[in-house]
């Protein structure tokens, strides 16, 4: 990482607005914004790469956009660099969940920080929960809502279990401080919190995030060594015991459908199954992938229609309608198998079948033209109207008893 | 047509391939059945007539993405295919604004090697504008002395620079024609991003690029990489080559009327309706 931090002032008289798609193309975007942009007298701070310096410096000048140098040589390799580093870091990590900045994609190390934001600034609210670690062993985390009680009857959300779909952890990391915000202000999802507890695990698949970060960003899998090929990882939604090894997966580790040795063979998935087990009381369980806009209900590994498909469905419409309300977004909705393809051994069968009745799938934005590389201006939007399809199942889960 | 589905439709013409009657008319042949407009097939068959719409028409500034299929009917032929009858709305590939609607047919041949496609469609884009817009980015493109490069488009975080946009558009248009002729009535694509563009400076009237992109295949996930080279003159077809890494050889396309493999009969504007 090389550049210079440069902190800008007064953005009068452009706006924030106007100045960030320009910013965005020279500078590395999920590197700056530490802090702001939180108004027009709130400095930004930016990291310039020393190729685009030239081209920065002009147009600030040019539209009288007063900045400073933070620092003038950012490396990363000496002594006094980590210094440097660790300066940067105190100067740029955000101090709260209300500088975080939501609508930038963000690292795994960014996002564990905010995790840890959250919970020290909602401690009666939210807690931090480690349900295993990773095959190359990073922690995995969960994050649980509750207002008490002892196990109560809950909510599962996952996002991120496939590392390339960005869309769905930057949402997670939304979903998050919106369930905060919306304690005690929001009356349907305080009386959701009253009675149920709410479980988040926002990177479902650490390794492979770290991966999408720092070598392919189109990597989908775990990262776990497979026995007698060269060919990495396993496909997390397809290791499930749940038509496990039929025709809806691979059965070649080079392959991005790989379902594994064996079900539940990656620790990522098997962390969520042990959790799921001995908690014994989860009503609703939602896992979050991206993209082609659809929302989706058991089965994937059978055309055998699932013994509560119409309740699903009509829950699945109900949702799909309130997420459309917000934008306008189209939504598809039904079974996995009619509505996309034929897949084995995945998450929601599983969960399905384990007697979790409302368990959905959704694949958030868009529908092809970016794909997984979705852009960052997108990220509120999505999770916002995201949510509302979120609070529909919620809701019918708090109504519904079973 | 029946006066029903030609009020439904609008503007939509008699031209209308489709020997099926929807809506009130003569019933179907029994070996048709009718699919639900959010069965995945149907979307896939959509996307495929739109692929084969956008290499035809070879525009960067026309190209279309599926809105909403509307309705879906799949005959089976037996010993030779599946054909899909096909009506869907569109989106303007940039701005996701309404752009028409469609009806097609993609005809899955168990014997040959890329679906059957014919596509009508209504406009409601301005043509002169588009036209321009074309013409504004060949002009541009025909008057660099250093050649056009660039990576990673969109990059890792959606972003596409301003500059590099419609040399973007043209890779799709580009994409487009490998992604119709790889198309299965079961494998699918979408064009994930480019990871290369480099432009080649002739001497003679059209642009030149060579690009490497990488293709999303569903449903096996896989990310596919694939060389096209695409020659480009405003009002004339496409000429793409392309080679993916799967494949040992070279695979181009055909210069002509386009009577191989499918047709669109025109384009038409929606204020002008002719019967």
């Amino acid at each position: 990482r090389l550049g210079i931090i440069f902190a800008i002032h007064h953005l009068i008289p452009l706006s924030i607005a106007g100045v960030w798609p320009f910013l965005c193309s020279y500078v590395l975007c999920q590197l700056d914004f530490w802090r702001g942009p939180g108004g027009q007298d709130v400095p930004i701070d930016v990291q310039v790469p020393f190729a685009s310096l030239q081209a920065v410096k002009i147009f600030l000048e040019s539209n009288c956009i007063r900045y400073s140098i933070l620092i003038d040589d950012l490396q990363v390799s000496s002594l006094v660099d980590e210094e440097q580093t660790q300066m940067i870091r105190q100067h740029f990590m955000p101090r709260s969940v209300e500088t975080f900045n939501y609508a930038s994609y963000h690292t795994l190390d960014e996002i564990y920080d905010f995790m840890d934001l959250l919970v020290a600034a909602n401690p009666n609210l939210v807690s931090k929960i480690q349900i295993g670690n990773s095959y190359e062993g990073r922690p995995i985390y969960v994050l649980k809502f509750s207002t008490g009680g002892t196990k109560r009857p809950a909510i599962w959300l996952d996002t991120g279990i496939h590392s390339r779909e960005w869309i769905t952890q930057a949402s997670g990391v939304w979903f998050a401080k919106k369930i905060v915000d919306s304690y005690g202000k929001d009356p349907s999802l305080t009386s959701i919190l009253d009675n149920l507890d709410i479980f988040l695990e926002i990177v479902t698949n650490p390794d492979g995030f770290a991966f999408t970060h720092t070598t392919n960003r189109m990597w989908r899998k775990t990262k776990s060594v497979n026995a007698g090929s060269a060919c990495i990882g396993v496909d997390p939604n397809r290791n499930w015991d749940a038509g496990f090894g039929g025709d809806g997966a691979s059965s070649n580790p080079c392959s991005e459908t790989y379902h594994g040795p064996y079900a539940n063979s990656e620790r990522e998935v098997k962390a969520i199954v042990d959790f799921v087990k001995s908690h014994g009381n989860i009503k609703a369980f939602i896992s979050i992938h991206s993209y082609t806009q659809l929302l989706l209900y058991p089965y994937g590994y059978t055309s055998t229609r699932a013994a509560d498909y119409q309740e699903l469905d009509n829950i699945a419409k109900a949702a799909v309608a309130a997420l459309s309300s917000l934008y306008g977004t189209q939504y598809r909705y039904g079974s996995i198998i009619t509505t996309i393809y034929q897949a084995n051994g995945g998450t929601i069968d599983w969960t399905y079948n384990q007697g979790i009745k409302y368990s959905f799938t959704f694949e958030l934005r868009d529908t092809g033209r970016y794909g997984f590389l979705l852009p960052a201006n997108q990220i509120i939007p999505t999770a916002k109207e995201t949510w509302l399809a979120l609070m529909t199942i919620m809701e019918y889960t708090r109504d519904h008893p079973y | 047509m029946q006066r029903q589905s030609e009020a439904r439709l609008g503007p939509l013409l008699l031209l209308l391939l489709l020997p099926l009657a929807w809506g009130k008319g003569p019933s179907p042949p029994r070996a048709a059945e009718e699919l639900q407009v959010s069965n995945r097939l149907a979307g896939q068959a959509a996307r495929v007539a739109l692929h084969y719409l956008n290499y035809r028409l070879g525009s960067p500034s026309a190209l279309r993405a599926l809105g909403q299929v509307r309705k879906a009917t799949l005959k089976t032929i037996p010993g030779i295919g599946h054909k899909y009858y096909l009506q869907f709305t569109t989106e303007d590939y940039k701005s996701s604004l309404n752009v028409g609607t469609c009806l097609a047919t993609v005809f899955y041949l168990k014997r040959k090697p890329r679906p059957a496609v014919n596509i009508n469609c209504t406009y409601t884009k301005d043509q002169k504008q588009i036209r321009e817009d074309d013409y504004s980015f060949y002009k541009k493109m025909r008057q660099q002395t250093k050649p056009i490069i660039g990576n990673d488009i969109p990059d890792s975080y959606g972003n596409i620079e301003p500059a590099l946009e419609p040399a973007w558009a043209l890779a799709v248009a580009g994409s487009s024609y490998l992604m119709w002729e790889k198309s299965t009535e079961n494998l699918g694509y979408f064009m994930a991003q480019v990871k290369n563009v480099k432009q080649w400076i002739t001497k003679d009237d059209s642009i030149d690029f060579d690009y490497s992109v990488v293709l999303h295949e569903i449903p096996t996930q896989e990310m596919i990489s694939c060389h096209l080279r695409v020659i480009w003159t405003p009002g004339h077809p496409l000429k793409v080559k392309y080679f993916c890494l799967s494949e040992n050889q070279w695979s181009e396309s055909e210069e002509g009327s386009g009577t191989e493999s499918g047709s669109t009969n025109g384009i038409f504007n929606e204020k002008e309706a002719h019967f």
